[in-house]
This record gives C-alpha cells, sequence and structure tokens, in this order.
C-alpha cells in the first residue's frame, strides 16, 4: 500500500513498505518508470531508495496536492521483474576493518571474504553523496554494526558493511561503514553519461581481485 | 578575468545548482541563502541563474583585470556597501572582508562567473569534487573568467534592493510537518515546536546540528530514505541536523519536520551560538511566503 506525504513545500515522499525487500524495491522503480512515462507538468525529479520514492517539484508550476492526486491516480503498474544481468565487481580485499568484520562474525577472514563474495547483491540505492552504491543484503551472519565513530575520510571504491547492507564509496568522503576492500571500478564520473556506473534495481557480484 | 589574491574562509562559486540528480546521489547545491544570491544577480542585470561567489564569514580579496559592474547581497560587511550596483575599475581590487551581520554574503559581477558547466550546473559540488571551476572553494590565484553582459543592459541599472530579511537571530523559522512524524511519539512533534534550539559550531553547507537542552526525542528508526533541503533529522542521541543546500540526498535518521523554502535563507544565515524556534506553516502559507519573496525580486 502507497502512502503519500510531503517532505517540505516542494516535493512529496511516497512510502511503499518500510523494509529492505527486493519485491517492495520492485514495486518503488516500476512506480518511478511509469511517473516518468507520465512526466507530470512541474515535476522536477524523482530519488528512489529502498521503500521510498521522493518526487521534487516546482511549486509555482504544480500545486503539491495537484500532484498528489496525479500520483494517486496512476494506475498501480505490474510489478515489473528487475533486470536479471549479473554485475561483477572486483574487489582487493584488505579493507582496514576486515578483522573487525571478521572477529564480529566469529569466521576467519579468509570465509569473510568468500561469504560476502559468495551472495549476489541488489543495487537498493544510489545516495548520501555521489554514486555511492547502495546494496543488500548482507548475508546476516557478517552484519556488522557502524564505526563508534566515522572515519573522517574514507576513499573512493572503497568496499563496506553496515549492517545488513554492504556499499561502495564512489567519491572520498567521511564514512563510519566497515571497510573490507577497494575497488577499482569508477563508480562515478561527473562528466560520464550516465555519470553513475550502477542504478538501482542491478544486480552485482564481488569477485575476489 | 577576475584574479582571487585571496580566498577567504570558504567562498564558492554556485548558481541555482543542479536538481534532479539527486537519484545518483548529487545534492541540488546552490546558494544557502538562495534570496540573497538572487537578488545580487537581479542588481546587475544578471540572469537568476548567472554564477556568482557565495562568501562565508571571511569573504575572498579580488583584482579585477577588467571592470566589471558587481553588487554584494546577503551578510553585511564593512568594506563594501549592500544592495546596490557599483563598478570596479580595471586593474582595482576588491575586498570583501568579515561578514558582521549575517554569516553568508554574495557577490554577483555582470556577466556572471563564467566557469564550465558540470552536469548542468557551474555550482561546486563540495562532495563530489566537481564544478564551481575548480571542485573546491577558492583559494589564492584562482582565474575566474567573466561572462558575456546581458543584453538587453540591465533594467535595475542603479537600482536598490533593500535588505528584507532579517541577518540576526533569533530566528523563526517556519516548518511543515514530516514526512517521518510516524516515527516519533504522539507528543514529540508540539515539543518540538516549543523548543528553544541553539546552532553548534558543526554548522555547514550540507547541514546544521543544533542542540536542546532538556528536549529528548526517541524516534524509531527507519530504512533509508531520500531527504531534502530543509529537512530537520533527529538523531538517536536525540540531536537535530537540518539539512542545507548542499545536503546529502539519502538519510537514515527520522525527519519530524521540513523548513520551508521561503525559509531557508534564513538557515543560510545563522550562525554558531544562535537560537532557533521552529514554527508549523500550512503548505498554503508556504506558497504565499514565497510568492512574497519572488514578488520582491521582480520589482
Amino acid at each position: 500500500m502507497r502512502r503519500i506525504v510531503p517532505a517540505g513545500d516542494r516535493a512529496l515522499l511516497i512510502v511503499f513498505g518500510d523494509t529492505m525487500t527486493p519485491e517492495t524495491l520492485a514495486d518503488v522503480l516500476t512506480f518511478e518508470a511509469a511517473l516518468r512515462r507520465v512526466k507530470p507538468h512541474g515535476l522536477i525529479g524523482t530519488v528512489p531508495a529502498y521503500a521510498s520514492l521522493l518526487c521534487t517539484y516546482d511549486p509555482d508550476v504544480i500545486s503539491g496536492p495537484a500532484l498528489e492526486r496525479q500520483l494517486r491516480a496512476l494506475a498501480a503498474p505490474q510489478r515489473k521483474r528487475l533486470p536479471q544481468a549479473v554485475h561483477e565487481v572486483p574487489v582487493r580485499y584488505e579493507g582496514p576493518d576486515l578483522a573487525r568484520v571478521a572477529q564480529h562474525a566469529g569466521l576467519s577472514v579468509a570465509d569473510v571474504v568468500s561469504t560476502h563474495a559468495a551472495t549476489e547483491y541488489l543495487v537498493y540505492a544510489i545516495g548520501f553523496a555521489p554514486g555511492f552504491t547502495y546494496c543488500g543484503i548482507l548475508p546476516e551472519v557478517l552484519a556488522t554494526p557502524r564505526l563508534p565513530s566515522p572515519r573522517t575520510r574514507v576513499e573512493p571504491g572503497s568496499v563496506g558493511i553496515a549492517g545488513r547492507q554492504t556499499g561502495m564509496y564512489a567519491v572520498a568522503s567521511p564514512g563510519g561503514w566497515n571497510i573490507i576492500g577497494r575497488t577499482d571500478t569508477v563508480l562515478f564520473d561527473p562528466r560520464r553519461r550516465p555519470p553513475a556506473r550502477f542504478r538501482p534495481g542491478d544486480r552485482l557480484r564481488f569477485v575476489p581481485a | 578575468m577576475i584574479e582571487v589574491l585571496s580566498g577567504g574562509t570558504w567562498t564558492t562559486i554556485q548558481d541555482r545548482g543542479r536538481p534532479g540528480w539527486e537519484r545518483l546521489g548529487v545534492s541540488p547545491g546552490g546558494p544557502a541563502d538562495w534570496f540573497a544570491a538572487a537578488a545580487a544577480n537581479a542588481l546587475v542585470g544578471n540572469d537568476p541563474d548567472a554564477a556568482l561567489l557565495e562568501c562565508t564569514l571571511i569573504g575572498p580579496t579580488l583584482r579585477f583585470r577588467r571592470g566589471a559592474m558587481v553588487a554584494l547581497m546577503g551578510g553585511e560587511t564593512a568594506t563594501s556597501e549592500n544592495g546596490i550596483a557599483f563598478p570596479v575599475a580595471a586593474g582595482a581590487e576588491l575586498k570583501i572582508g568579515r561578514v558582521q551581520r549575517g554569516l553568508r554574503t554574495y557577490l554577483a559581477v555582470r556577466g556572471g562567473i563564467a566557469v564550465p558547466r558540470v552536469m548542468g550546473s557551474r555550482a561546486l559540488c563540495q562532495l563530489g569534487q566537481f564544478g564551481g571551476g575548480f571542485g573546491r572553494p577558492l583559494q589564492a590565484g584562482d582565474q575566474l573568467p567573466i561572462g558575456n553582459a546581458p543584453t538587453p543592459p540591465s533594467p535595475q541599472g542603479g537600482g536598490r534592493f533593500s535588505q528584507r530579511l532579517p541577518l540576526v537571530g533569533p530566528w523563526e523559522v517556519r516548518v511543515i510537518a514530516g514526512p517521518h512524524r510516524n516515527a516519533f511519539a504522539a507528543d514529540d512533534f508540539a515539543r518540538f515546536l516549543n523548543t528553544a534550539f541553539r546552532v553548534t559550531p558543526r554548522a555547514d553547507r550540507m547541514g546544521m546540528r543544533l542542540q536542546a537542552s532538556g528536549l529528548r526525542l526517541h524516534p524509531v528508526e527507519i530504512l533509508t530514505t531520500p531527504v531534502t533541503q530543509g529537512a530537520v533529522q533527529v538523531t538517536p542521541s536525540g540531536e537535530a541536523i537540518v539539512l542545507l543546500a548542499e545536503h546529502q540526498t539519502t538519510g537514515g535518521y527520522p525527519v519530524i519536520a521540513t523548513v520551508i523554502s521561503a525559509d531557508w535563507p534564513l538557515l543560510g544565515q545563522a550562525r554558531p551560538g544562535d537560537t532557533i524556534h521552529f514554527r508549523e506553516a500550512s503548505l498554503a502559507e508556504a506558497q504565499r511566503a514565497r510568492g512574497r519573496l519572488d514578488s520582491w525580486l521582480r520589482k
């Protein structure tokens, strides 16, 4: 069931659920694709993440209530299948928090690497900072809380773990995820089209390099 | 060309930013005080999207290789008068100095700062380290190209623009409830509105951390969700973070309220130590407030 709530005077947030599941993500992305086909006048952009979709608009062109009516009228489309192609991301598993994750899981470092690399992940969001790639669902055994205090700088290409999520930093930024490796895959380049390497709904697998 | 002799505390090139790219994690950016920036551009007859300088706390010192018409708007400095366009001669230096009332002042140059657009905008993307000419705030030695003057000539030539918004606190800032009001206890929003928040030193273009003594909100955790400018997030420790122009695009803290866009300029001028009160507004009130600012810009 969709819920639509104002996020200030220039955006509406559509909430599709409150859990990280492939089905809810597919609902979000299906709705977003249908909305982008309709392109309501005054809609500026859409931002999908996990179980919600933000719709930004220009209130000089369309009022919030008018856009909300259009969103409600958009027939709930048949849930699309997510793309089947699996992208491979080569990773050097040598991050500073690999030992911390292993200790938390009660596994050897080698088992952490093989477990992390044996799982196929879905991209649930590109967000926080340019190109940051949120993936799930991490096997429960590897789930590790964020660092007690975030690092002031995490290098681009860093692969990390936070709770049941794994993700990749595209640009240097502060960050509190447990860093377990590094990829040379360029995740974000503002001069490339599209600038981000991945998008929500992509499937990927990490390959030890 | 303008040569930067001293960059100041945190001087960035801004235009109206790059809305629409949030889906790739790119913040819309743009001026922290969009109203002052738009007024500065209007004073020199620029298009509202022309790139200008956002100067924070201590502004830059500049040498103009050729003569130009400029205007300052927003926070007030001791060196130049706000709200009036004035010429700078070829070879002359312009020292902006310290912003004494407010936090940010905007320097518009007729023709705009003509650095290349990246992803549709000349504004700096701080996290992505691109745009803004150099992918970083200005430093001594930077050369800023000036664009062609717009035609027809400025209708505002010689015009004045009076400062209409407050530049010093305490601030009253209007909010719309939510979007995650459900993550809070029933009376949390009322308590939030009755609280005086203090701006902490942890404040920049991305967001401002606010402290409130005596207020303890304990929201439930939420799944990572898209967030907007003006969103007031509440952390598990009960601190509030209000997001500004260069905000992260997603967040995991619930948002109790969102500041209306007509009051974003106030947040852009608030200094550490200032007091902020939030007051609830309707969508209709937000739209009227925005319309009033827009009508001032058209005069």
